[in-house]
């Protein structure tokens, strides 16, 4: 029997030997492929991301929700505090609602009078998060609408009030979400009312830092940041928050979304602005033509 | 008795799978959308470092290597370098089963701690040889550490309640023999 297994050994050490070998070059393989091309690759992510994720639905929307609940308890331990503050800020609001109305019709009347056509095709579609990231070095979300909904690269997403990030990846089912946060992301944006040029660069932490700012001294703390839309991939004009300026002195900017709870994210459909392609033709009178064809023919 | 432990060591593959997903299922909650300041261990290693030390034969390389293409691919790592070097690091824990056995836990965890160490910094040079955009060097220090500080208890949940025991001589191995 001993020798028995002693054969079984030999048979089973080089077979699995290679099949190691095998396997550690089919890893490096991939891995050298996503190098160099990477689209190809990442599309392959998304679709297995697409295939595994919503598998795991089911058990991961009961499991967040008992968290957020437990969680929510341990805030009812504050509770009138709260109650107290929620009054005062409410009384606050009630009084810029009421400033925000006299605006609007002020705005509908002018926009009215001037005969202003805004652009009506940013419309939304609301996604439900799906999942993070996964990885404390990565920020993203994985939302659950995706090329099935129509939704392409590049799009804005925003919560309820500020800009969150942009699409990057879409699947059948599912897109991924790129949050300003993340260390690659970059977002054109002016700073208000200044009107600064700057990019809103993420580096992984709560408040992306201001990057590319021509003249600092223009710029205080407190300063609304919105996107600029420079480079026609990212709509004009959408909240990002307010720029502030961290112990070392650099100016960040402290986000208007809610990154602590984010449930719903809307993502914003927007085809690009259509450029303008022909140059400005004569104007010339109607007969004008005809005569220089008959001009032409004798 | 050989098909038993056949059987058990099929059982035991997918018990090491399950888990596996629990952990990735565990990362993947939309629990925290803000950067985190101070990072998880990385349990999928510990465990995969504990079973291959104890029993290699539960944790088969074309196991391992679909887990962590898998754990790439969800969580946004660059695909397959991970799972080469964990691959690696397993395949040559399980070559020193044998003299680990007869050692106590310290040198145990030394090693682990050694291949852990060793993983990251290979990961993190591979990294900066290709070129590509590194995770931040002081959340990677501290996901490493705690990977090793938890390691103990990761082996000893293994031990204890998964029932992954590193084979005495009175055992019976995979194959009916005494080992």
């Amino acid at each position: 029997m001993a020798k028995d297994r002693s054969n079984s050994y030999d048979y089973a050490g080089p077979l699995r030997r290679l099949l190691f070998v095998v396997l550690s070059l089919v890893l490096i393989a991939i891995f050298l492929v996503w190098r160099i091309d990477s689209p190809r690759v990442e599309r392959f992510r998304l679709q297995v991301t697409d295939r595994v994720v919503p598998s795991f639905d089911w058990a991961m929307a009961p499991v967040t929700g008992t968290v957020n609940l437990l969680r929510d308890f341990q805030s009812y331990q504050r509770i009138a505090e709260q109650n107290q503050e929620l009054r005062r800020e409410l009384r606050k609001m009630q009084s810029w609602k009421e400033a925000a109305l006299q605006l609007e019709q002020e705005n509908a009347r002018l926009l009215d009078l001037n005969n202003v056509r805004l652009d009506p095709r940013l419309t939304f579609i609301t996604g439900v998060v799906l999942a993070d990231s996964g990885s404390p070095f990565r920020q993203s979300v994985l939302l659950n609408v995706g090329a099935r909904d129509g939704l392409v690269d590049g799009w804005a997403t925003m919560d309820g009030i500020g800009l969150v990030g942009r699409i990057s990846g879409v699947a059948q089912n599912t897109s991924r979400v790129i949050l300003l946060t993340d260390a690659s992301s970059r977002i054109p944006a002016i700073v208000q009312p200044s009107g600064q040029r700057v990019i809103v660069a993420g580096d992984n932490t709560g408040a992306p830092p201001v990057d590319f700012l021509e003249n600092p001294d223009l710029i205080r703390p407190g300063d609304r940041v919105v996107s600029s839309g420079d480079g026609g991939v990212f709509p004009a004009g959408l909240l990002i928050g307010q720029v502030a300026a961290d112990p070392g002195g650099r100016l960040r900017v402290r986000l208007a979304a809610d990154y602590e709870r984010l449930e719903f994210l809307r993502v914003l459909r927007s085809y690009g602005s259509e450029p303008v392609r022909d140059s400005a033709g004569v104007v010339a009178p109607l007969n004008l033509t005809e005569q220089v064809e008959g001009l032409a023919s004798d | 008795m050989i098909e038993l432990s056949v059987s058990r060591r099929w059982l035991m593959g997918g018990a090491f799978a399950l888990l596996s997903l629990f952990i990735l299922f565990i990362h993947l909650l939309p629990l925290d959308t803000l950067p985190a300041r101070w990072v998880m261990p990385d349990l999928l290693m510990g465990f995969a470092f504990a079973w291959a030390v104890r029993r290699p034969e539960y944790v088969p390389v074309l196991l391992l290597a679909v887990i962590f293409l898998l754990a790439d691919l969800l969580l946004q790592r660059p695909p397959g370098l991970w799972a080469f070097l964990m691959l690696m690091a397993c395949e040559s824990l399980k070559a020193q089963t044998g003299s680990l056995r007869v050692t106590g836990f310290p040198v145990e965890w030394l090693t682990v701690a050694g291949m852990i160490l060793a993983v990251t910094l290979a990961y993190r040079v591979i990294l900066a040889v290709f070129v590509i955009e590194m995770p931040g060097f002081g959340l990677a220090l501290m996901q490493m550490g705690f990977t090793i500080v938890v390691y103990p208890l990761i082996a000893g949940v293994t031990h204890a309640f998964m029932g992954v025991r590193k084979s005495t001589p009175g055992d019976l191995d995979t194959l009916g023999d005494r080992a």
